[in-house]
């Protein structure tokens, strides 16, 4: 099989790599095109290894780092991940070392805090990250986020949440399974990291004989993003997959529950199930009820089951109370909060409710409907009567008042109506507006994905504008110091959205939002730029590719680097927001220059070729024309410098400016003046003109003095002769 | 309350010193003078009154009257001069009519070149117009050359209420440099 490597050096933070061809001494030479744009056709051909202590030289791969090498066209479908495709690895400095990579999904935000602390930090019980970067990924074309685990060797312990898995014997449970997770999330506790992808299907064997078991992979997606509903909190589950959140620990510990139990039984209880039949099922019955529902339990399992799938957050087990446990303490059985029922049910949607959080539920399901019931007063006077909640009944009313008291289309009033008694009448879930459902830490990756789909993203802003996070935040009934640090983010976030130039807007909540975001412009997105230093060698890479007639500052460049480098380039991006275009054309031009001069690199041919071709607006401010054939003919030479602070420095010289600006006053004030007496001899004027009266008195005088002198002399001579 | 302006004092022709030098000059050669200072009194009178009423637009017209009735009253002065320099003569040179006709006859005249040349040399300028106008408009064809045809303008006079063009004049902007 033709070999082909390329060399590219796994950037973390560093976006400065260079990818350099580089064939194998093993194998011909050979274009790549074919293989790389197949690597799951060449999965189908070719099983992946059960096995593989060593991977089998040979094969078009990658080499990062000048040490491990990614083969592309070996993938290991079976260590695929939701949002990441697994490939085979081999360690060039330690042959023996057992790796493999996950490609993370460049449509998808990978959690790059959470990798940035794992790498290095070997959580006990937990998959060890080796190393992450983003690297050139030829299948793709484009550089990707390439994290590298040690590999398990006994495979996935249930392959699927629709897969049955062998029953681990129940006394072997508590020190297989739960002890070491347990352990891997008290590390990962102390490291702040909430894993949010704790399922049956995340959990590997490390060794062939399966006597030690890892917490899978938490990094090529958000927070949560690949989460079933069913391992989920009722809360998260409500949520859209990518708007869940890092959440709480609690969150991990439920997640844990539902897979402790799955393990447990062999399967998924509630598999094949909706999610919104799983939902109504938890909210409902109780988690722990609806998934154990008729299965047999280990009771020695029972109490900690019921402790981690307990749905109220508070009362839920943590780490500790495992520890408790395992160590033989009884804790006190978990009591389930009774919902308030009314004495009378309320029929909404073909169904009869009896409490307020399953109505809210179903209440985002048929959200035109529940319109209707907020309007005619139905829903306040049930939860007044039927309820007996006063206190809820007056602040449904006193919502109603105040959100159409509001200006603004009925239909978009009656959405923020609805979205508020939803959060009134279950103030725990996720803020609801029509489809969009999210928690307010997971908003940012949201609207991250959202914009790598190219999805509308209306929703997100509404979710800013009209104030649903300050609503949420004013339902929930006990005050939390997380929930109120909301409110000066979003604040900002707001006034972001009201300024409509570049370096603000939509684009730049979402670096605000996300720390280690890409830049997601579609000139750069390709280069995975995280770092602001980042910027201007992926813009010089893909100048020779790109429309040279765009602007290398676009929308989410100028975001990108007002979020990540405000200080900066603040005054240079409001320059570009100029309304005139050559005061517009040189910001966009010291934006770059100030970022190469502060950050790097040295020179950057491409992009000074691009800019300087741009330049014309700037060129075209001088009046003077000798000026501009000047500037014409010194742009190319400073290009080839690639130094955009000396091209900058050229082009917007002040004395130059000065003296073109003064120059040209004066050639108008000339102008003026000669159309001034091209007038005026044109409209016989001139009789009236001062000038010519003076000159006509003093030729009177001059002619009158000299008849007086020859007057003087013939006299003279008269008498002397 | 505004202030106000400090009222700009008019500059004096000579200064105290020099007037006493002149004076300790002029009143010698006066006194030697006499016949000649009565003769120029009386020849300069049109002089004086030219000057008076045409003050507001400068001396020329005092010196276009004066210079002719000095070239009137040059066969006089020099008979004087030669022949009778007493101020007896100077009275006898004053009451001789043919003299005063010839004096202020020439101070019309003068008085008439004064009215006339300013006719005449519009009059000549209006002829040679078109040659500056072509002048000017190929120095404004330099201008947009050099500068681009944003330093075009189209001159539009002010019309002051009285049915004249009030033509407005360009700023003065020194030439850089």
């Amino acid at each position: 099989m033709a070999e082909q490597a390329v060399e590219t050096v796994l950037e973390e933070a560093e976006p400065e790599d260079i990818v350099t061809p580089e064939p194998s001494p093993e194998g011909e030479p050979e274009a790549t095109s074919d293989g790389d744009a197949k690597p799951s056709s060449a999965a189908e051909k070719k099983p992946p290894p059960k096995v593989a202590p060593q991977a089998p030289s040979g094969g078009n791969s990658i080499v990062v780092r000048d040490r491990y090498s990614i083969y592309y066209d070996r993938p290991i479908s079976k260590l695929d991940m939701p949002n990441a495709q697994a490939f085979e690895v081999e360690d060039r400095k330690q042959p023996g070392r057992a790796l493999y990579a996950l490609v993370c999904k460049p449509e998808m935000v990978s959690r790059i805090s959470v990798m940035r602390v794992l790498k290095g930090n070997e959580i006990p019980n937990m998959l060890h990250l080796v190393d992450w970067g983003a690297a050139e990924w030829p299948p793709a074309n484009r550089k990707c986020v390439i994290i590298i685990y040690y590999r398990p060797l006994g495979g996935r312990v249930m392959d699927s949440l629709s897969a049955v898995s062998e029953r681990i014997p129940d006394h072997q449970f508590p020190k297989l399974i739960i002890k070491p997770i347990a352990e891997a999330l008290t590390e990962l506790g102390l490291k702040g990291i909430t894993h949010r992808a704790i399922r049956p299907d995340n959990l590997y064997w490390v060794d062939d004989s399966k006597q030690k078991i890892v917490l899978g992979d938490c990094c090529t997606s958000v927070a949560a993003g690949d989460q079933p509903t069913v391992v989920e909190t009722i809360e998260s589950g409500m949520a859209n997959p990518n708007a869940r959140g890092s959440g709480m620990y609690a969150d991990d510990m439920y997640s844990l529950g539902v897979t402790l139990l799955m393990l447990a039984v062999g399967r998924n209880p509630l598999a094949g199930r909706s999610d919104e039949d799983v939902l109504d099922k938890k909210m409902n019955e109780g988690s722990y009820a609806a998934l154990v529902g008729d299965e047999r339990l280990p009771v020695s399992l029972i109490e900690c089951l019921r402790g981690l799938m307990t749905d109220d957050a508070e009362q839920r087990w943590t780490t500790q109370n495992i520890e408790l446990w395992l160590n033989g303490k009884r804790l006190t059985p978990v009591q389930a909060r009774a919902e308030p029922h009314s004495q009378r049910g309320f029929k909404f949607a073909e169904r009869e409710f009896w409490s307020c959080r399953p109505l809210a539920l179903h209440m985002h399901r048929h959200w035109d409907e529940a319109a209707k019931i907020i309007h005619d007063g139905s829903l306040e006077i049930w939860i007044r009567r039927g309820l007996e909640a006063n206190d809820l009944a007056d602040a449904v009313s006193a919502a109603i008042k105040t959100t159409l008291a509001m200006p603004g289309d009925q239909k978009e009033t009656d959405d923020v109506l609805v979205s508020r008694v939803l959060m009134l009448m279950d103030p725990a879930a996720p803020v609801k507006y029509r489809n969009f459902c999210t928690n307010l830490d997971g908003f940012g990756s949201a609207l991250a994905v959202a914009m790598l789909q190219k999805k509308s993203l209306q929703p997100y802003i509404d979710f800013i504008n009209k104030d649903l996070w300050r609503h949420w935040v004013a339902a929930q009934a006990a005050f939390n110091t997380d929930n109120s640090q909301w409110d000066g983010v979003f604040k900002d976030l707001k006034n972001y959205l009201k300024d409509t130039n570049s370096g603000a807007g939509i684009e730049r909540c979402v670096y605000e939002l996300i720390e280690w975001l890409y830049c997601m412009s579609p000139l750069i997105a390709s280069q995975y730029v995280m770092e602001v230093k980042g910027v201007l060698p992926a813009l010089d890479t893909v100048s020779k590719t790109v429309n040279s007639k765009m602007w290398p500052v676009d929308r989410h460049v100028a975001a990108f680097l007002r979020a990540r480098y405000a200080k900066g380039t603040g005054t240079q991006i409001d320059a570009m927001n100029d309304p005139k275009p050559d005061r517009a054309t040189i910001g966009m031009l010291s934006v770059l220059a100030i970022v190469q001069w502060r950050l790097g690199p040295d020179s950057v041919f491409g992009l000074a070729g691009w800019v300087g071709g741009l330049m014309g607006p700037v060129i075209n401010s001088y009046h003077n024309r000798q000026k501009r054939k000047e500037i014409e003919k010194e742009i190319p030479k400073l290009v080839r410098k690639g130094n955009l602070p000396e091209l900058y420095n050229f082009l917007d010289n002040p004395e130059e400016r000065q003296r073109d600006a003064e120059g040209f006053a004066w050639a108008k004030a000339e102008y003026a003046s000669a159309e001034k007496q091209i007038y005026e001899f044109q409209h016989g004027q001139i009789d009236r003109d001062e000038d010519a009266q003076r000159t006509g008195r003093q030729a009177g005088a001059v002619v009158a003095s000299v008849i007086m002198f020859l007057a003087y002399v013939i006299a003279l001579f008269g008498e002397l002769v | 309350m505004a202030k106000q302006p400090t009222p700009v004092q008019k500059k004096p022709l000579f200064s105290k010193n020099q007037m006493y030098l002149y004076a300790m000059i002029a009143i010698p050669l006066a006194l030697m003078f006499i016949p000649t200072v009565i003769m120029l009194a009386f020849i300069l009178l049109p002089a004086c009154v030219a000057m008076l009423v045409e003050r507001s637009k400068g001396w020329y017209c005092g010196a276009c009257v004066g210079a002719m009735s000095l070239a009137g009253a040059s066969p006089s002065l020099t008979d004087l001069w030669f022949n009778n320099h007493t101020i007896q003569g100077a009275f006898q040179t004053m009451g001789n009519l043919w003299t005063i006709l010839l004096i202020y006859g020439c101070a019309a005249i003068g008085w008439a070149i004064y009215v006339t040349t300013p006719s005449i040399v519009s009059t000549f300028m209006a002829m040679t117009a078109g040659r500056r106008i072509e002048v000017l408009k190929a120095q404004q064809k330099e201008l947009v050359v050099k500068w681009g045809p944003d330093v075009e303008s189209v001159y539009e006079p002010e019309d002051k209420g009285d049915g004249h063009a009030q033509a407005s004049a360009p700023t003065s902007v020194p030439a850089p440099g």
